[in-house]
């Protein structure tokens, strides 16, 4: 075994040194599939949670119409006053020439009727204001359908359950396979759910008023926070000099960062409806809310990306006579920005999915129609998720699950955009 | 001013002139001290060159000249510095105008990620120094001419500065730092990154450059001291062990350190 010894002195071939090396790259293995473990289970539940919130929420995307020939009887309306006629009456009399067999009675006309939404006579009513001459003329609706029958058509309502412990007798599921029959069921895209606010009956219920509320509150998180964020950054980061009162600055702000959104909720409450009399419910005291959250995420992300900027830079800039201000403004900070502005992306983002801090602002009203002005009271997309989630009604299950798919949706595509502008601007020294 | 002088006709007439004199320097960072009583006289339209081992303080001594070591929150430096006769520590110099004065090129190429124009017109544009777009396009071009760069890039100098070979944005930082038209140029081993023939190219230009400025160069290799300086300072441990012509230190040392640094023994 004279070839064994080397003239390093270490003998490679010898076996404890091969049950070395088979001992590494085994544990390298094991790492490389605990890792791949890991994705895998996280893609799992990631898929899990989707496929559950797609296979609730997609029921929510088409509603039920009925299309029906309605005669805007000169009787009930008042070509004066469109808005104040007997719409019901109309509907009823509609349904009655709909079902000319179901006996003249008050109990089963109200059957026929529910078929409808609470919201067809306003559809209607909506039409005949638009245009008053319509007034005794007999002109096809497509109007939804009351939410029962729409879990109905949605096959969410099993006949075989015993009759008196379904939501629907048997004779109303009879009248609703003859409209079926007749072709007068339709399932349209649901657009009402980004068109309408919130609403009591879930055929009429939509994401507007908290799609708006959510932008207001974004709108006004973003201007609060950016700026002052940056500012802030910039200055700690550039021009503060290093002492006890920067370090204790510096800690808070770590700090700020991880304190539990619903104490800023709490802080609003007092300080900005307790002590300033700020309005309730509104997005902009929803979006102030915010931006103390977002704050410190910004102001993080902001100084870590100015201090990613590599000395030399400064070095140069200074070199040639500029000034501090004109360092950091000239050179540093736009070389930082792709930085910041993914950081404030993110930060966005945390945002748009906040909902304790609205909670306790009164963000969680109900409000049956879209702000006009960041003051109006509104919801917010995770609000009117927590609201709905909170509704008895059967419709508000899908309608749940698509908010979700809608408030993903939009988080998607936020930091979808931070990663273009992370790997747009990104530079290589 | 000496009989060394005469074997340099082309600078002759000028050496005598001192640009820079410093005296009884000492700099802190923090609680070390990084330079011990320094004294230097460095001449005008000469290249200077500093030598020493890793750590002897050539680079700190270097930036006090035109105190970028301000910019270090620990650093502290005594003594005096006197540009053309004004001591250049004294409270009323502002260290951003002094800068211009005195210019810089640094150890890596460090063009901003900007265009080649810009690099260059950055300087004069932040001292209001062209008033015209006209005049701007003058001081650029002839920075870049100066750097002996203006045929390589003249057809492109809208695209990036980093998009340059090393040779050519070192070549750049010069016409960078000569377009504040300065009156000295430090440069801090300005050739370390480079690959020889880049190096050469830079050598090439600093001999150029004396004829206008006073420069001063720090650098790791002996055989560019030799090459390039006029004068060169030996440093040791933070102490200027030896100043003077550098056919002298490098034939004749007078302290046996620098015999024994330039013969290898030590560094």
């Amino acid at each position: 075994m004279t070839d064994q010894t080397n003239n390093t002195g270490f003998d490679w071939a010898s076996p404890s040194f091969q049950s070395h090396m088979k001992k590494r790259r085994r544990s390298q293995i094991q790492l490389k599939l605990l890792g791949l473990g890991a994705i895998a289970i996280a893609f799992m539940m990631l898929m899990l949670l989707i496929t559950s919130l797609v296979s609730t929420g997609y029921h929510a995307f088409t509603q039920t119409h009925l299309k029906v020939e309605v005669f805007l009887d000169p009787e009930h309306l008042d070509p004066a006053k469109p808005a104040r006629g007997n719409y019901r009456q109309i509907l009823t009399d509609t349904m009655k020439t709909q079902f000319p067999d179901v006996p003249d009675d008050r109990a089963e006309l109200r059957k026929l009727t529910s078929i409808l939404s609470n919201g067809a006579q306003f559809t209607i009513r909506d039409r005949v204001m638009e245009n008053p001459d319509l007034i005794g003329e007999t002109v096809q609706f497509n109007v939804p359908v009351a939410d029962t029958y729409d879990q109905l058509n949605k096959g969410l309502i099993d006949p075989d359950t015993p009759e008196e412990y379904r939501r629907l007798k048997n004779d109303e599921i009879a009248n609703f396979e003859l409209l079926k029959d007749r072709g007068a069921i339709t399932e349209p895209l649901n657009t009402a759910l980004l068109t309408n606010a919130d609403s009591r009956f879930p055929e009429l219920a939509g994401l507007k008023g908290a799609l708006v509320g959510s932008f207001y509150a974004l709108l006004t998180c973003f201007l609060l926070s950016f700026p002052l964020g940056i500012g802030a950054a910039i200055y700690l980061e550039e021009f503060a000099p290093r002492n006890r009162v920067s370090d204790l600055i510096e800690i808070n702000i770590n700090n700020l960062a991880a304190v539990p959104s619903v104490v800023f909720g709490l802080l609003a409450l007092a300080v900005f409806l307790g002590w300033f009399g700020m309005p309730r419910s509104a997005p902009f005291v929803g979006g102030m809310t915010l931006a103390l959250m977002t704050l410190p995420t910004i102001i993080i992300a902001t100084r870590a990306a100015l201090k990613a900027v590599p000395p030399s830079i400064r070095e140069a800039a200074l070199a040639v006579g500029a000034s501090k201000q004109q360092v950091v403004f000239g050179h540093v900070l736009p070389l930082a920005m792709p930085g910041i502005l993914t950081g404030t992306i993110i930060g966005l983002a945390q945002a748009l999915g906040e909902t304790a801090p609205l909670l306790l602002i009164g963000m969680n009203a109900f409000i049956t129609s879209a702000p006009s002005t960041p003051f109006d009271s509104a919801t917010a997309l995770p609000t009117q998720i927590f609201i709905w989630a909170d509704s008895p009604e059967r419709g508000f299950v899908s309608r749940t699950s698509a908010a979700i798919l809608v408030l993903l949706t939009f988080l998607i595509m936020m930091n979808a955009i931070a990663i273009f502008l992370r790997q747009k601007f990104e530079r290589k020294w | 001013m000496t009989m060394f002088d005469v074997t340099k006709p082309e600078t002759a007439v000028d050496q005598t002139d001192i640009k820079i004199a410093a005296s009884n320097v000492q700099v802190f960072y923090g609680d070390t001290q990084a330079i011990k009583d320094v004294d230097v006289d460095i001449q005008d339209k000469t290249v200077t060159a500093f030598i020493g081992p890793s750590g002897c303080g050539k680079s700190t001594f270097l930036r006090c000249l035109n105190r970028m070591n301000d910019t270090i929150d620990s650093c502290r430096v005594e003594g005096r510095i006197l540009l053309d006769e004004q001591d250049i520590y004294a409270p009323q110099v502002d260290p951003v105008q002094l800068r211009a004065k005195v210019g810089m090129v640094f150890q890596k190429p460090n063009p901003f990620p900007k265009s080649i124009y810009d690099n260059v017109a950055y300087g004069p544009k932040i001292h209001g120094m062209a008033r015209t777009k006209g005049e701007l396009d003058e001081v650029v071009e002839k920075s870049l001419r100066r750097a002996a760069l203006w045929e390589e890039v003249k057809d492109r100098l809208d695209t990036p500065g980093t998009g340059l070979s090393g040779g050519q944005q070192q070549r750049l930082c010069i016409a960078r730092a000569v377009a504040t038209r300065p009156e000295v140029l430090l440069m801090d081993e300005p050739c370390s990154a480079l690959d020889p023939i880049a190096t050469a190219q830079v050598e090439e230009l600093i001999d150029e450059l004396k004829q206008r400025f006073s420069v001063v160069i720090v650098t790791h290799s002996m055989q560019q001291a030799a090459r390039v300086s006029q004068k060169t300072a030996f440093f040791h441990l933070g102490n200027l062990v030896e100043y003077d012509d550098t056919n002298t230190i490098f034939t004749n040392p007078q302290d046996p350190r620098t015999e024994s640094y330039i013969t290898g023994r030590i560094g």
